[in-house]
């Protein structure tokens, strides 16, 4: 590790990211081959539609679990709102949408992340809810099958369209961010940039850790 | 489209021999499922995976206490806005040159998806094949320009099959005939069904009978609004990501910048 690199997550966040990551688009995407009769062809690279339905169900149970690590995990830090900066940087859209002077200083995780976390971890309990349902739909009565089937669906659009703004954020809307999921280190830079009250944090309770530190080793 | 049919249903003269449910069987090679004595001379109790039509049996007391006895031949409808065909993910079940609704059952993967939409509760589903079944107004014998094993059974003329607007023209005059609460039942909704009676009594009177069927609101509101909307907004937001890229730019650490040299803005 190159010294003077900022530790940004430990390891067990990043496995439980991955395992929601990964199986959130395994779901998108054999879901979609459902959906979309255009992309029945999805079906094919499994052995057929009916395989494509068991990948998607049993898929649904592994996203079941690490929606649940997920949630234990990030819920203290992430699904609890601080006020007032937070509403001070929703209200300046964190300085991403247009010229802001100063933006708002926030903590670890910023509301911009905070309410992607609570859209994936309400609308992913709506889908695994849902879901269970539509796996199952002979056991419910009618009515409830077929709202179920609407809140799949409107889960799907809304988890799919926040999709593309964290894969844009990640990669090049905010440079330097994708390394705290795959190393787990960023770079001190970065951690003034997007989140200087929780540098100031880690400094001040004397948590911050860096790599070439005594503390590292 | 080679031509619509619609096969006309006269509950009026039908005795409930059950024929057209043996016909049915025979031709599709449906097993017989066992079964129980349930008070009734109706028998399976309700449609499934292998009775694809049934004669219900109905007690009917009307409002000057005249006891009568309903018989109802019921089965799939053929919509022309199939609720079945509209949530099957594989094009199992499609449209037919004849407007039917029929089955690819090396399509279907048993969702059950369609058992849920429809508003008149036909498709079943059978768990040794992981597959729904139902009528599929014996298309192999359209093909072959024959009527369907039902129809071809009845020794009533209760079941007729023929034009689209033959047999509406023929159920109407039937209708006015029979005065009364008669009416034809079909036409008016889903755009159409392939299947029409001619009903004595008032449809709220039939049991299972929807007076006012239409594909679920949710069923619409899933496939013809979220549906697209899945990739509008996706797309939208990559487009929205792309605009903010070239715009506003992204928000990088200020190590990568310099402020050495040039002019400042």
């Amino acid at each position: 590790m190159k010294k003077g690199m900022i530790k940004a997550t430990g390891p067990a966040e990043r496995v439980v990211h991955w395992c929601v990551a990964l199986s959130c688009l395994l779901l998108c995407i054999t879901g979609m081959g459902m959906m979309y009769h255009s992309l029945n062809f999805i079906g094919t690279l499994v052995g057929g539609m009916g395989n494509l339905k068991l990948v998607h169900n049993f898929g649904g149970i592994f996203f079941t679990a690490s929606l649940v690590c997920t949630i234990l995990m990030w819920w203290k830090e992430a699904g609890v709102f601080s006020f007032p900066e937070d509403a001070e940087w929703i209200k300046a859209a964190g300085g991403y949408l247009w010229h802001v002077d100063n933006v708002p200083e926030v903590g670890k995780y910023n509301p911009g992340q905070k309410m992607f976390f609570l859209t994936v971890a309400l609308f992913g309990a709506g889908m695994v809810v849902s879901g269970f349902i539509m796996w199952f739909p002979l056991g419910f009565s009618v009515k409830l099958v077929r709202l179920m089937y609407v809140l799949h669906a409107l889960g799907f659009v809304v988890i799919f369209a926040f999709f593309f703004i964290h894969l844009y954020l990640v990669t090049i809307g905010a440079p330097g961010s994708a390394p705290a999921m795959f190393t787990g280190w960023v770079t001190k830079a970065w951690v003034k940039k997007q989140h200087p009250k929780w540098l100031k944090e880690m400094e001040k309770h004397g948590t911050l850790v860096v790599s070439g530190d005594e503390k590292t080793s | 489209m080679k031509q619509e049919l619609v096969k006309l249903i006269d509950l009026s003269r039908c005795t409930a021999c059950r024929g057209c449910q043996i016909a049915c069987k025979q031709w599709n090679e449906l097993p017989a499922s066992k079964t129980h004595n349930s008070g009734s001379y109706q028998n399976p109790p309700d449609l499934q995976w292998n009775t694809w039509t049934l004669i219900r049996f109905q007690e009917h007391v009307d409002s000057k206490g005249t006891l009568k006895w309903l018989f109802r031949k019921d089965g799939c409808m053929h919509c022309t806005d199939a609720a079945c065909a509209k949530v099957c993910p594989t094009e199992a079940l499609y449209h037919t040159q004849f407007g039917s609704v029929s089955l690819h059952v090396d399509k279907c993967i048993g969702c059950k998806e369609c058992i849920v939409a429809c508003p008149f509760g036909v498709p079943k589903y059978d768990e040794t094949t992981n597959k729904i079944y139902k009528c599929d107004l014996c298309y192999t014998r359209l093909n072959g320009n024959q009527p369907p094993a039902c129809v071809q059974s009845c020794p009533t003329g209760t079941l007729q099959i023929g034009a689209k607007d033959a047999m509406l023209k023929k159920a109407y005059s039937r209708a006015k005939e029979l005065g009364g609460d008669a009416n034809v039942y079909g036409d008016k909704f889903v755009d159409g069904t392939h299947v029409i009676y001619v009903l004595p009594e008032k449809a709220e009177v039939y049991e299972n009978l929807p007076a006012d069927p239409k594909v679920p609101l949710s069923i619409v509101v899933w496939k013809d609004v979220l549906k697209p909307a899945g990739l509008l907004v996706a797309g939208g937001v990559v487009a929205g990501a792309f605009l903010h890229y070239i715009t506003k730019g992204p928000k990088t650490p200020d190590e990568e910048t310099t402020s050495e040299g040039g002019k400042q803005i």
